[in-house]
């Protein structure tokens, strides 16, 4: 074929234009933080272990090995975590935000079913560190510390360990034997469990030589109130009676029970006041459903298995037969205010979940840990004003859960090993967060949300069987597959395939390319189509 | 074999004889004749293998004639007035690309006002647009010019325009010899394209070409569509060799020997011309005839070789060049540079205005009394008291505003 002078060219040839000469602005890759890994209590990367999971198979190991970089619990958090992860998933303004907990329980469980472990890389350190508490906060920083090669000793007051995962969640929410293989796995690391040992003197268990102190006993006293009450007025709180249900006393309740609160504490009461028996399990809280800090899977579920609610209710005075009630209202503010109406209401016993307060008494007068409101003062690398002695957990100020609790022990455990090293821990930079707006969800197929199946309303009055179900490996699947990656690349290849100028390369394995500079001209159609946000347009300097 | 046919009908036949394998057209008067032909021969079957595309606009035709070229399909396609516009963001595309594609323009006025009727401003619109123009006389020539149009274009790797006055010839019923199938068979060997575009050896057709060859590429088609006058006149001598027929060529001298005034024209009104040259020749006055059969490119020599001892030469234009003059006659100035021939600028004939003997006639009698201007356009067949009075009526108005 004989072509005409520069207008036609052979294949190729093209090239000798460098468009990207044209170019104001370049695309970048970029991987942002997802809203799902930043709202995670414990610091799990979230996305990362969706991903992983996403090719199924062998990918649920991997999966799982990426939740216990943080979390060793993922059984125990797959149940009872409040997943604010789930709150923050940019998959909520689509459709329903991807089930992140469910999927979490699935990898949890099935590490417990297949056995699987983990181990120290580690050699020992020969530093020795003594935890005060074996619950979420205590247990999550001896298997940090455990797997950094430190020795650890975890002492406990109680005859088992867990804390308020034992001794508070009941069974319904949280198996027993779940709770016992996850804690099992963390003491298989070499950790040592002193149980019935309560920690009387903090300088007298310093004395003993420990190179470090964790105090994470948490907040165990359930908060008294004061109520005239009738000398034959039964009135328990709620603490201890889920405490005790625990070491097999069995609370005399009567047949109408009514719980003073608006907690996640008051909700378990309730109905494990139902569940042994109680015809009435009705909730007395001072303000509104909305107003409530318990949370709304609790509420809904309690509803369920008849807990009756009375908002904007205080209990004026407890007889012998029952409650007097009076009504508030909410002011301009939202804070209820006394109406002066009362009405009465039957109630074989009350139960108070008014907040729980934590146990001090160890620090002894001239401590050098600062207590503020109940709650021991800590910096940002939760160490108290003592050398060596650290606190998180309930101790501290702040949101109490369970994942709370085992972020802190985590972050607790990185600042020991940083301290025992001599190192300062590092600070925590303002996370680059990846919005919903920066995601092209027209990609991404309609899936609408998998929900866990509960047990059935019968068999929850009168059993303390687990009340919501796992996923099956089909649904866990599906569900981990709804994750919009946002702001990471997930090797889409729409970049590839969409670049008019065949300006994105890839330079290696799926998912890494690089923008060829010489033809890119800064169209930003990559950007626009990229589902996950995973680019961003830079503008060249001129 | 000589029929009674309507010319449409006739360039539409010898169109099909030419095998093209692709039609897209548009239709728009007075072009729809020759298109609705077209489309009836391949949907009886008797155009095979051709594929005819139903286009949304001539912007789409033009377009789908630039693919179908660019693919090695021979592409035809047909438009006139307004409908050439619309096509004329594509044609220095076809041109640019050279690709071979044949167009009849079917030549109407350009609006506003809306008017059907024939004149020459369409196709002079699309002067500089790269493609070669030719222009039928007659019916007769149409149809010839057709296939020369064919044998030129893919001879050249250029396209060809071939204009013919609408409804003056596209709507006349005379009698026309369609060449035979064979004879243009014969003629006209299978297309041979240049460059293709073919997914197992792909090329790029249309690369951009920035400041570092542009200019080159653009002397090379300037340079190419100078040497096409000599194919003109090569198809046309050979075309007369194996049809036994005088048509095309670049230009057409009838009796300018000695002519004192030389009438230059184009298209169906070369007719009319021949008749009252004929007439006032028999009357004693030197009066001769140029008809420009080939207007891009413009045969300069030629026109010069004829005009350039003749005193008086009268250009009828068909269109002008508003706010400039003419267009036609600033061609004929071209091959006219120095010398002493006086050249009237005449505009006639503009959007359907019959261009009759009587008022040729006139026109070079007034030429040789000296009524006519030679420095100025000049409207042969003005209403001039419309015109005065409406001026009158703008400058009062002007006035009365002042």
């Amino acid at each position: 074929m004989k072509l005409p002078y520069a207008v036609s060219l052979g294949p190729g040839t093209s090239a000798a234009d460098l468009t990207g000469s044209w170019r104001t602005e370049r695309p970048v890759y970029q991987t942002l933080v997802a809203p799902c890994g930043n709202a995670c209590p414990a610091g799990e990367d979230v996305r990362t272990w969706l991903y992983l999971a996403e090719s199924g198979g062998a990918g649920y190991e991997a999966a799982w090995r990426s939740i216990m970089e943080t979390n060793p619990f993922p059984a125990i958090t797959g149940r009872v975590c409040y997943h604010p992860c789930e709150t923050a998933c940019n998959r909520g303004n689509l459709d329903e935000a991807v089930g992140i907990n469910s999927v979490e329980r699935f990898l949890g469980d099935r590490a417990l079913d297949q056995g699987w472990t983990v181990r120290v890389h580690t050699p020992a350190t020969g530093r020795r560190v003594l935890v005060i508490g074996s619950g979420p906060a205590g247990l999550s920083a001896a298997y940090h510390l455990a797997r950094r090669g430190h020795t650890v000793t975890v002492r406990e007051s109680a005859p088992a360990p867990g804390g308020m995962m034992r001794y508070g969640i009941p069974r319904y929410r949280l198996p027993r034997e779940v709770l016992d293989a996850e804690v099992d796995r963390v003491l298989a690391l070499g950790v040592t469990l002193e149980l019935d040992s309560p920690v009387t003197d903090l300088d007298a268990a310093r004395a003993e030589g420990w190179d470090a102190v964790f105090l994470a006993v948490g907040a165990q006293l359930g908060r008294r109130t004061y109520l005239p009450a009738a000398s034959a007025a039964k009135v328990l709180d709620a603490v201890s009676m889920l405490h005790g249900l625990e070491t097999g006393d069995r609370p005399l309740l009567g047949r109408r029970v009514a719980v003073y609160g608006g907690g996640n504490t008051a909700l378990d009461a309730a109905r494990t006041a139902k569940r042994l028996g109680a015809s009435d399990a009705v909730v007395v809280y001072r303000r509104t459903r909305e107003r409530m800090p318990a949370h709304e899977d609790e509420v809904a579920q309690a509803e369920q298995e008849g807990v009756e609610f009375h908002w904007l209710s205080t209990i004026e005075r407890v007889e012998p037969d029952g409650l007097l009630i009076e009504q508030m209202e909410l002011d301009e503010n939202g804070f209820p205010q006394p109406t002066g109406r009362t009405e009465r209401l039957a109630a074989d016993s009350v139960l108070l979940a008014l907040g729980q307060d934590t146990d001090l008494s160890l620090l002894g007068p001239d401590s050098g840990c600062r207590v503020i409101d109940g709650s021991v003062e800590t910096d940002h690398s939760f160490a108290t004003g003592v050398t060596g002695v650290f606190a998180g957990g309930d101790v501290v100020a702040g949101e109490r859960s369970v994942t709370v609790a085992i972020g802190h022990g985590r972050r607790v455990a990185e600042s020991i090993d940083a301290w025992l090293a001599g190192r300062s821990a590092p600070p925590v930079a303002d996370p680059d967060l990846a919005p919903y707006e920066a995601l092209n969800t027209w990609y991404f197929e309609d899936a609408a949300r998998t929900h866990r199946p509960l047990l059935e309303r019968a068999r929850r009055s009168s059993t303390f069987d687990e009340v919501v179900h796992g996923l099956d490996e089909d649904t866990a699947l599906f569900e981990a597959r709804r994750c919009l990656s946002c702001g990471s690349c997930f090797s889409c290849d729409n970049c590839y395939a969409l670049c008019p100028d065949n300006a994105v390369l890839k330079i290696g394995p799926p998912g890494e390319y690089e923008i060829d500079l010489d033809y890119c001209k800064g169209c930003g159609i990559c950007v626009e189509e990229c589902p996950a946000g995973a680019i961003r347009m830079v503008p060249e300097e001129v | 074999m000589l029929r009674q046919l309507e010319g449409s009908r006739a360039v539409a036949e010898t169109v099909a004889r030419c095998r093209p394998a692709v039609v897209a057209a548009y239709p728009i008067s007075p072009q729809t004749h020759i298109v609705e032909a077209l489309a009836d021969l391949v949907t009886a079957g008797e155009l095979a293998s051709c594929e005819y595309l139903m286009v949304e606009s001539e912007f789409g035709a033009m377009s789908a004639c630039i693919g179908a070229s660019a693919a090695g399909a021979r592409a035809y396609t047909a438009s006139a007035s307004q409908g050439l516009l619309f096509m004329a963001e594509a044609l220095p595309n076809a041109s640019g690309l050279s690709l071979p594609i044949v167009m009849t323009v079917a030549n109407r006025a350009l609006g506003a006002p809306i008017n059907i009727w024939n004149d020459h401003s369409d196709a002079l619109s699309q002067r500089d647009a790269g493609w070669v123009q030719l222009f039928a006389a007659s019916n007769q020539e149409a149809v010839d010019l057709h296939v020369q149009a064919f044998a030129l274009a893919e001879r050249l790797s250029l396209p060809v325009m071939v204009n013919m006055d609408g409804f003056v010839l596209t709507h006349a019923m005379e009698e026309v010899d369609v060449p035979e199938q064979d004879d243009v068979d014969a003629f006209l060997p299978p297309f041979q394209p240049r460059q293709w575009l073919d997914p197992d050896d792909p090329v790029t057709i249309g690369a951009m070409v920035g400041p570092g060859a542009f200019t080159e590429v653009k002397y090379l088609m300037a340079d190419r569509q100078i040497r096409a006058l000599d194919t003109v006149t090569e198809v046309a001598a050979e075309f007369r060799a194996a049809f036994g027929r005088d048509s095309g060529g670049l230009v057409r001298p009838y009796r300018t020997d000695d002519a004192e005034v030389v009438l230059v024209a184009m298209g169906s009104t070369l007719g009319s011309a021949t008749d009252v040259v004929d007439d006032l020749r028999a009357e004693g006055v030197a009066v001769g005839l140029l008809g420009i059969g080939c207007y891009r490119p413009w045969p300069y020599d030629e026109v010069r070789a004829v005009l350039g001892g003749v005193p008086r030469v009268v250009v009828v234009n068909r269109a002008i060049a508003v706010g400039a003059g003419s267009v036609l006659g600033r061609d004929v100035r071209l091959s006219l540079p120095g010398g002493t021939t006086v050249v009237h600028d005449v505009v006639l004939g503009l959007g359907g205005r019959p261009v009759t003997r009587a008022g040729l006639r006139e026109l070079v009698l007034d030429v040789l009394a000296g009524q006519v201007p030679d420095e100025t356009l000049h409207f042969a067949d003005l209403d001039r008291e419309a015109v005065h009075r409406e001026l009158a009526r703008e400058a009062a108005l002007e006035e009365a505003a002042r």
